[in-house]
């Protein structure tokens, strides 16, 4: 095995849980993190062998979900957020039921905005500092923190209030 | 009083702040029990994010994830459709497997690996423990260590292998043992070999895909080896 598969293996668990904070449950988290595979593998000779494969693995977890709501959206099959009341749809009524099920976490996750989603997943569940996500994204410093700010107000109206 | 904005307070609830700025935040804190209480509020909310999310960087992530990264499978022999036409989906397996050419490892393993008529074949070390090694009783420290042994659907006797430098199936010839594929080790070091690799797990689902009835028993192994691991065609 070379080394650049063996360090992906090694940054498999961590890109799991970020998949998972970013995705809408565990299964379309771990096709997020093939599809990511996927990509990183015929990209390869794009990483600089010495440069953090973390971050680059992360920034391609990234543009793959954001790639991925976006063909999810033009399928029509785009999330309905509980506020707005009833689903659309045969697609819609299994949402719901999925939603039903979900963790608490997991629905005030799947209710932030996905830029808000992404930030809190960046720095509150993979620990990044606020340099480092910035970058990640490619948003300046002061548009991290506030998305930051206002992901996380939303998340602990949603989950002290439940 | 100094109001402490949110943007303020979560940046001290993450360690991003300086010291000076932190020093505010904390004179701040112990004047204004509000301004505890909403600090107090980011720090469940760290913590329930770390209990949903944690454990899910401690579980052992799914075959399907792992078989794409540690997977190198490549078919050596060149298959003749006509001859052996169970080989073809096997073929088509071993081709949707290659992510990347282990063969140019498993070369230099010294002198392990021939050609022999535009096929490659064991040689050396290989070679003698594909031909006397009995899986049932191997030992320990063995470099090439024996997996499962079994005929093949063209009648060859085959058997997988795992090296420190390649784990891989070989079908026995009339020459010798005809390597079908190799893939890169399931993470074997010094040594320690994983039962459950993904290239280990790719060698044996190729196995499978050829393997006619079931694989030898530890009796029946020995006895295949006894007699030169002549296959049930005979006429050879």
């Amino acid at each position: 095995m070379q080394a650049f598969e063996r360090e992906l293996l090694t940054l498999l668990p961590r890109l799991r849980r970020f998949a998972r904070a970013l995705a809408r449950d565990a299964a379309d988290a771990d096709d997020l993190v093939q599809a990511a595979l996927e990509r990183a593998l015929k990209a390869q000779s794009q990483w600089a062998p010495g440069t953090r494969l973390d971050s680059w693995m992360m920034k391609i977890v990234r543009n793959c979900w954001i790639d991925e709501g976006r063909s999810r959206a033009r399928r029509g099959r785009t999330f309905v957020p509980e506020e707005e009341g009833a689903a659309v749809g045969v697609d819609g009524h299994k949402e719901i039921e999925i939603k039903a099920q979900m963790h608490d976490v997991d629905k005030a996750m799947n209710s932030l905005p996905a830029e808000q989603r992404e930030a809190i997943a960046l720095v509150l569940v993979e620990g990044l500092a606020y340099r480092e996500a910035a970058d990640l994204l490619d948003i300046p410093m002061g548009t991290l923190t506030s998305r930051l700010t206002r992901g996380r107000q939303a998340l602990v109206q949603r989950l002290e209030a439940a | 009083m100094m109001a402490i904005d949110d943007d303020l307070l979560m940046a001290f609830a993450d360690g991003e702040l300086d010291a000076l700025a932190r020093a505010r935040v904390e004179r701040a804190l112990a004047e204004d029990p509000d301004l505890r209480a909403r600090l107090e509020a980011q720090q469940r909310l760290r913590a329930r994010l770390a209990a949903h999310y944690g454990p899910i960087a401690k579980e052992e992530p799914p075959e399907r994830l792992r078989a794409m990264l540690a997977p190198k499978i490549v078919p050596l022999a060149p298959v003749r459709a006509a001859r052996r036409p169970m080989w073809h989906t096997f073929t088509a397996l071993a081709a949707s497997l290659v992510l990347g050419l282990a063969i140019g490892r498993t070369l230099t393993a010294p002198g392990s690996i021939g050609v022999e008529d535009g096929t490659l074949v064991a040689r050396g070390a290989l070679a003698e423990a594909l031909e006397t090694q009995l899986a049932s009783a191997q030992a320990d420290g063995a470099a090439t260590r024996i997996g499962v042994s079994f005929a093949g659907s063209d009648g060859r006797l085959c058997r997988t292998f795992e090296s420190a430098a390649a784990a891989g199936l070989a079908c026995r010839g009339e020459e010798g043992w005809q390597l079908i594929v190799t893939a890169a080790p399931s993470g074997a070091t010094q040594g320690r070999y994983r039962q459950a690799g993904s290239g280990d797990a790719l060698v044996l689902q190729a196995a499978q895909e050829i393997m006619a009835g079931e694989p030898l028993d530890a009796a029946a192994e020995r006895r295949a080896r006894d007699s030169g691991w002549r296959g049930a065609d005979s006429s050879r």
